[in-house]
């Protein structure tokens, strides 16, 4: 029996490993990473992971000065984030409060370029799907299928004349969905600018800044082991959580998941830390502690990998 | 002996003073029921959820009878043809232990916290094969605490370069888990 299965499954391996990227698969990646920049758009959206789901909208005014973006939770309490290109304000009713994170150095929000995603074929088979209509516009879906285990697998529904990304779902090496983010309506073209205002209620909530700074931790003893295959690391940064004591992040990415490693102390926390591993939808956190700090990794990866590189952290004092 | 394991689990040894609790660890069966102890108190003292008592004992009589060749391939090492043989070994060896992990992720821990998601719905293979060697971490729920990092952690993904906004959704969504400020 399990030899049929494991025959069975081998075939079924052989048939992924011939796939190849297509030519014509990489040039649509391109139109929706360019479309994600350049367009302007309003429009709602439902996020899935597991049995839950939260329909938000989003709104883009894309300009010279890299675009403003807002996104409004409309389920249960209205969270709101905007986003421009060097700054990022979270809104949270429940708890008034405002979270900043702004940088002086714009170029330390790490973006991929349209002409960089060539770059992901080394970890991923990036095939054409077929085509199907979603929220009224017709889109051409792109697999993009991790070539090992460390990393999920993405499906993109994109629009066929404009390349926006109108459904997404990343699926683990089962073909499972873990998430999927879908339009349910869309409006492309010219937005209002008003429409990219904070929300009035927030004028008076206490406001904790990120105060982020570059930094370097090897300097102060810590390392990351053997990185994983293809993450490399492409920021690394001190910053505040939570108005308590600076928090050290590391990210590490392979163009299209990212890890990130937070180090901080353990005493001066407000609550005992909980080492494990927590998961929502297709992202992974997992604590631990070294040298009496704590260490926690958060990355759109599976858990195996998110835990991989949290297991490489040490601290040798100089 | 036991104040060395002690001090083993606090995190207390320097390198070189490791290898003598570690080995006794894997001979003597007094040094191991004196760590496993020493993790009961601990684990009952800080309020983490506990496995089940023979919990070890079972998984490593399960991993016992698993053929040996489940686990990541080494991150260096170029996976050529030989690759592909071990992948469906290591995909039937993972049936069987899919059960296992199913139950060790929700029979014990589920009733302990107010589980907003169904955690791992879908225990996957390249994550039964990489807790083959370490201890499996113990499963915790999302909690609002966690929505600090997740914001951080977004703010810097390059995920944002190829959706826009949309993932940031995740990072908010944690507003609303009861229990927590």
């Amino acid at each position: 029996m399990s030899r049929t299965l494991g025959a069975l499954l081998l075939f079924t391996v052989a048939g992924w490993a011939q796939a190849q990227t297509t030519p014509e698969a990489l040039d649509w990646l391109r139109k929706i990473y360019q479309a994600t920049e350049k367009l302007s758009y309003t429009g709602t959206f439902v996020y899935q992971q597991g049995d839950r789901t939260e329909t938000s909208r989003i709104t883009r005014l894309a300009d010279a000065a890299g675009g403003t973006e807002k996104l409004e939770v409309l389920d249960g309490a209205p969270r709101e984030i905007l986003r421009t290109r060097d700054e990022i304000r979270c809104y949270l009713p429940e708890s008034r409060t405002v979270k900043v994170d702004r940088r002086s150095d714009p170029r330390a929000f790490p973006a991929l370029l349209p002409e960089q995603v060539g770059g992901l074929t080394d970890y991923y088979v990036i095939t054409m799907g077929e085509r199907r209509r979603i929220a009224g516009f017709k889109c051409q879906v792109i697999v993009l299928t991790p070539k090992d285990d460390l990393r999920y697998g993405y499906r993109l529904w994109a629009d066929a004349s404009s390349g926006m990304l109108l459904k997404a779902q990343t699926f683990d090496r089962d073909g499972h969905t873990m998430e999927q983010f879908t339009f349910t309506h869309l409006e492309i073209g010219s937005v209002a600018r008003e429409r990219l205002r904070p929300p009035r209620a927030a004028q008076g909530w206490h406001v904790e800044q990120a105060g982020v700074a570059p930094a370097n931790l090897s300097q102060s003893g810590w390392s990351v082991g053997a990185e994983l295959p293809g993450f490399r690391k492409i920021v690394e940064i001190r910053r505040m959580l939570r108005d308590a004591q600076p928090v050290a992040q590391m990210v590490y990415s392979d163009g299209l998941a990212a890890v990130s490693v937070f180090i901080e102390p353990m005493p001066g926390r407000a609550e005992a830390a909980r080492i494990g591993i927590s998961s929502m939808g297709a992202v992974n956190v997992y604590t631990r502690e070294v040298a009496n700090h704590l260490v926690t990794v958060v990355g759109e990866a599976p858990a195996a990998s998110v835990q991989r590189i949290g297991n490489t952290v040490e601290y040798h004092p100089q | 002996m036991k104040a060395k394991i002690s001090a083993l689990m606090d995190g207390e040894l320097d390198a070189h003073e490791l290898s003598e609790p570690m080995s006794a660890l894997g001979q003597d069966a007094d040094a191991f029921e004196t760590w496993r102890t020493y993790h009961l108190i601990s684990d009952a003292l800080q309020g983490r959820a506990m496995l089940a008592n023979d919990c070890l004992r079972r998984v490593s009589a399960r991993l016992a009878d698993e053929p040996t060749l489940i686990g990541p391939l080494p991150a260096d090492v170029a996976r050529p043809q030989r690759a592909r043989w071990f992948v469906p070994s290591a995909l039937a060896a993972s049936v069987a232990a899919v059960a296992l992990v199913g139950w060790m992720a929700f029979s014990p821990q589920q009733s302990t916290g107010p589980l907003l998601v169904p955690v791992a719905k879908a225990p996957q293979p390249a994550q039964v094969a990489a807790r083959a060697a370490p201890p499996a971490p113990v499963r915790l729920p999302m909690t609002a605490a966690t929505r600090d990092y997740l914001i951080a952690h977004q703010a810097l993904s390059s995920r944002n370069s190829l959706q826009g906004m949309a993932p940031f959704v995740r990072s908010v969504a944690a507003e609303s888990i009861p229990g927590k400020p």
